[in-house]
């Protein structure tokens, strides 16, 4: 991958699987910090959780209280590795099956409880 | 040949599709209570609407992505936030408002009240979207849209002093009544300049997949399907000015602006103006709903799209649900419509710097749009008037709510 710069080329960017599915926005960036040695990139994040954190401290303890409550994941946002990462031009492409992971969980919590209980959902 | 087929449909879709809850009620009032001086208004609007839709076709057809998309990725979340939030305000005081033209239109030719009308027209309108694809319901219902012509036929019919309504190009103040004059400036720029025809426009460019090849489509639609759309909404205005403003009649609701169309028809005139505004605002109501599902489904980065069934796409489906059905309950608990309508447009002109200033950005950076990035021309005019509108908002609703002239 050539050079990327986190912030103005992968944070709040539309993640997509590898079939080109959207998969959320990239919300956060985990980077480890080592000791005498350089940090490192470990993870994408998506959630809303990880949203509110950037938003303000206050606001994301709130939408972790909630998450633990109502929450899929019980309020824990997605973690992608790094290595599972492609820049894919303004997107970032993940190499990861959109099925496989936990992101739809609310989309079929939908389907199942109200959508696809409604005629002609299709 | 296709080139030219598919200009004339984006023309002819645009016509219909001008007219909606906001630009009838604000171009009544304005012929009303100020003649044709307000005329200069919505040419002003018309020349910042061209640049904007064919900005936000150009991005997406060069980008393939959305306005809101490019917001959020460009500025980040933290910037987002604002407008994203304004927007949906907006486009839910919008929505009720255009769910409430309807349901007076509804009102006017059946004689029960409005509020009675809220949640049928809310369940048809949901009914549409939940069966229908991106295709059916942009094309039908500026096909039906296209009644609203009548008010360019009523002009022609009512022969107006022809010269003195092109003098209302010209910019000039009333001696009497100047608060309420800037207001009714504003409401008319916020109606025509809302940021929901930008945000719809992108997202269906990205519906009908469209690429480089479509910018010369995207930019005769822009100019003369906005052009010729603004007629209609002269036509109103001229029609207003030509019938109300001789009798003194200041519209502080719809059956007053009802009458416009009964001088140069008849009995027939009524039935029309009827039809046209729950036309107008019908299809403005369908667009407003998808609106909304594109900007929460787009700013939070899940699967989105009108062709796609419910099923496939289940948060934005419950998106527009969700707004279709709350905001039909302002009209259920009988908030005046017009009142509505017309602050609703006000605030839309207060938010434009919000969302059109980082647009201009993002129309300017060669990591979205390339080579195709803005003109100085297209960048100065949409500046200026933003900026002009903005001002004009700030000064003009204060005054308008706490009384002044």
């Amino acid at each position: 991958m050539d050079r990327v710069y986190l912030i103005r080329d992968v944070l709040d960017d539309q993640l997509i699987d590898r079939k080109k599915r959207p998969l959320g926005k990239v919300d956060g960036v985990i980077i480890v910090l080592r000791k005498e040695k350089p940090p490192r990139v470990a993870y994408l994040e998506t959630g809303l959780s990880t949203v509110a954190h950037r938003l303000s401290p206050r606001l994301g303890r709130f939408a972790e209280k909630i998450g633990r409550k109502w929450g899929m994941r019980r309020g824990k946002p997605f973690r992608i590795p790094w290595a599972k990462v492609r820049k894919s031009g303004i997107d970032v492409e993940v190499d990861l099956d959109l099925d496989e992971t936990p992101v739809m969980d609310w989309e079929k919590w939908l389907n199942r409880h109200i959508i696809g209980r409604i005629p002609w959902a299709g | 040949m296709k080139k030219v087929l598919e200009i004339t449909l984006g023309i002819v879709t645009s016509i219909g599709g001008f007219l909606d809850v906001g630009a009838i009620a604000t171009a009544v009032q304005a012929g009303a209570a100020f003649k044709f001086q307000l005329i200069w208004v919505v040419a002003l609007g018309t020349i910042c609407v061209i640049f904007l839709v064919e900005m936000s076709g150009r991005l997406a057809a060069v980008s393939k992505h959305t306005l809101v998309d490019a917001l959020r990725e460009r500025f980040g979340v933290n910037f987002y936030l604002i407008p994203f939030l304004a927007e949906l305000v907006v486009d839910f005081l919008v929505l009720a408002a255009e769910i409430g033209g309807v349901c007076l239109a509804l009102q006017l030719v059946t004689g029960v009240s409005f509020r009675w009308w809220a949640l049928p027209v809310a369940f048809v309108l949901w009914l549409l979207l939940w069966r229908g694809t991106f295709t059916i319901i942009e094309n039908g219902t500026s096909f039906f849209g296209l009644i609203t012509l009548c008010f360019v036929v009523a002009v022609f019919v009512l022969h107006p002093p022809w010269k003195e309504v092109a003098t209302g190009l010209l910019p000039s103040l009333p001696a009497h009544n100047q608060a309420h004059y800037w207001f009714i400036a504003v409401a008319i720029l916020g109606a025509l300049i809302s940021p929901y025809l930008f945000y719809f426009y992108s997202s269906g460019a990205i519906e009908d997949k469209w690429d480089k090849s479509d910018l010369v489509v995207n930019r005769g639609v822009a100019t003369l399907g906005m052009s010729f759309g603004s007629f209609v909404s002269i036509g109103v205005l001229v029609v207003a000015a030509l019938v109300l403003f001789p009798r003194g009649i200041q519209v502080d609701n719809y059956e007053q602006a009802a009458m416009i169309l009964t001088e140069p028809f008849g009995y027939w005139g009524f039935i029309l103006f009827a039809a046209s505004l729950g036309i107008a605002c019908f299809g403005a109501a369908l667009e407003v709903s998808l609106d909304q599902a594109y900007v929460v489904a787009q700013a939070l980065g899940w699967n989105w799209g009108e062709n796609q069934h419910p099923k496939e796409d289940a948060r934005f489906s419950m998106t527009y649900t969700f707004f279709i059905f709350t905001s039909s309950l302002l009209m259920l608990i009988g908030i005046d419509p017009l009142t509505l309508t017309i602050f609703s447009m006000a605030l839309t002109a207060v938010i434009l710097p919000l969302v059109i200033l980082p647009f201009l950005i993002l129309m300017n950076d060669e990591h979205y749009v390339g080579e195709h990035r803005n003109g100085i021309i297209g960048n100065s005019v949409v500046i200026i008037i933003t900026i002009l509108t903005f001002v004009m908002a700030i000064v003009a609703i204060p005054l308008e709510i706490f009384g002044g002239s």
